[in-house]
């Protein structure tokens, strides 16, 4: 694998330079090209697998997406390749369901920590060890859903390995433990269901680089009542970039006062 | 659960006893300590490790009660707490340090916690993740910042066995215990306790508020030989640097709570 910083990542096809420190991560590498008409200047640099990536400039800063598939396990990969050349600020965006039965759909949860709930970390930490965000992309996200009048709730993600074990809990031979522990991450307070947030938080712990993650709650099954589903991304997206540029003069200011 | 007298099983106290914002050392005989910040302080209550005083910051009731080593013990006592009313915790106690660049003296602004114990397995599996509360994050941040304490934001081991941690190697389960800690350090966990994990947990289930400020001692260095080295260690490693902190810390979230209305 390419260690070098001169080679090309073996999965993400890419090279130092071709990504900014400040990289969101979305599921769906369809959603890339939408999410990149967002920032300034940008520019497909790669597509290989499901890895689909563009760089572009916000506030004259370079910044990227880059896909990560669906799961942990490709999206760690991505985590680990885009860490060796050079990027330190990992957002993800995606959509996701509602936990709690007062969400609506529509809603932003901003993660605050992720229930790992799937087997990637595991090869990396014992599971007692937290997923958490970074606190300054939390607030910076918060800040930014403040800005963009979006409607939002702070808290917990759970980030499962299955899809269907989620939707379809009855048809698995496991549904007992399923249902068991979904009703315990509801108890809990968790607010988001989704399949990747847990790997990049545990790895933003392990290389010290900041992580965090804004999902849509696209729908919530957990509602009595409420079965609209909410597909228009652009207020997440709106959100998503309002943050990074937070971050960005934030970043700007603290460098400043360093130098 | 409640005595007949209706006070608390355990903490002996009832409702109206303590405020809303709970401060948690470990130490019952540092109750006393914490309290002399408090605007009239008033002793309430001890029973067992549980030690307890109120007064008030900014005009607000605020309070804090011990809660012993460990996280059962400390369990008992947050679920009392939310049964009368207490809805921030702060817990507020010393730590060993875990990254090289942590000198003694710093303090540890907790974000989450490893929740290497066995209480709260007996609420939530154990992929759920024990995380503070980014308000009481921030607010602590900002409090050490007013003081000019030095301080680092990360994740805290809240361990079981105090000598398991600090000598492995005397126990059966000693190559389980320090590839362990390994892992935690390589995961860049900040400091070593016993209590957060039940808090933030607990907290979690309760749609409370809670957070932590850790006093550090370095470990990465030999410990102190000479008289001189000790003397100087101790003045540094004094718990009274992280009560201030979360005294300040607690002042930023009230100021906060008042300006948005939050009942």
């Amino acid at each position: 694998m390419a260690r070098d910083f001169g080679e090309v990542m073996h999965h993400i096809q890419m090279k130092k330079g071709d990504v900014g420190r400040y990289v969101l991560l979305p599921g769906d590498p369809g959603r890339t090209d939408m999410i990149a008409k967002y920032f300034d200047d940008a520019k497909l640099v790669a597509s290989n697998r499901e890895y689909r990536s563009f760089t572009g400039t916000l506030l004259g800063e370079k910044v990227s997406v880059v896909s990560t598939g669906i799961g942990c396990p490709s999206t760690a990969i991505a985590m680990e390749e885009l860490i060796m050349i050079g990027a330190d600020t990992f957002i993800r965006v995606g959509t996701s369901g509602g936990m709690q039965p007062e969400q609506v759909p529509g809603e932003l949860a901003i993660v605050t920590g992720a229930i790992r709930d799937e087997g990637t970390s595991l090869h990396y930490m014992p599971p007692e060890f937290p997923a958490v965000a970074n606190t300054d992309i939390v607030l910076a996200l918060r800040q930014a859903a403040r800005h963009t009048g979006a409607r939002y709730r702070l808290g917990i993600s759970q980030s499962k390995d299955s899809f269907y074990g989620q939707h379809q809990p009855e048809r698995m031979p496991v549904a007992n433990r399923l249902l068991e522990r979904w009703k315990a991450w509801k108890m809990g307070g968790a607010i988001s269901s989704e399949m990747e947030a847990a790997i990049i938080l545990v790895l933003g712990s392990i290389y010290r680089v900041r992580a965090g993650g804004l999902m849509l709650v696209m729908a919530n099954q957990e509602s009595k009542t409420d079965r609209t589903v909410v597909y228009d991304l652009d207020e997440l997206l709106r959100t998503s970039m309002e943050a990074l540029k937070i971050l960005i003069t934030q970043d700007r200011e603290a460098g400043k006062q360093a130098g | 659960m409640e005595t007949p007298e209706g006070l608390q099983h355990h903490i002996h106290l009832k409702k109206g006893d303590a405020g809303r914002y709970v401060l948690l050392p470990g130490d019952p005989g540092r109750s006393e300590m914490i309290a002399k910040y408090f605007d009239n302080p008033k002793f309430l209550a001890q029973n067992r490790e549980y030690v307890s005083y109120s007064g008030t910051l900014l005009g607000e009731k605020v309070s804090v009660v011990s809660t012993g080593i460990g996280c059962p013990s400390t369990a008992i006592a947050v679920e009392e707490l939310v049964a009368i009313g207490a809805d921030t915790f702060i817990r507020v106690g010393t730590s060993g340090g875990m990254q090289p660049g942590i000198e003694t003296g710093d303090v540890a602004i907790i974000t989450g916690a490893i929740r290497d114990e066995g209480t709260t397995l007996h609420y939530l599996p154990v992929e759920f993740p024990a995380v503070a509360d980014p308000d009481v994050v921030w607010a602590l941040r900002e409090g050490a910042k007013r003081i000019g304490m030095p301080h680092h934001l990360g994740i805290s081991q809240s361990k079981d066995s105090f000598y398991g941690e600090v000598e492995p190697r005397r126990m059966p389960v000693d190559k389980h215990l320090v590839e362990r800690w390994k892992a935690w350090i390589q995961g860049g966990t900040i400091c070593s306790e016993m209590e957060a994990a039940a808090i933030f947990i607990i907290s979690s289930i309760q749609r409370k508020r809670a957070g932590g400020v850790m006093l550090m001692a370095q470990i990465f260095e030999a410990p102190p030989q000479t008289d001189e080295e000790m003397k100087a260690f101790m003045a540094l490693f004094d718990v009274d640097r992280a009560i201030r902190t979360a005294v300040e810390g607690l002042k930023v979230l009230i100021e906060l709570d008042h300006k948005i209305h939050t009942p």
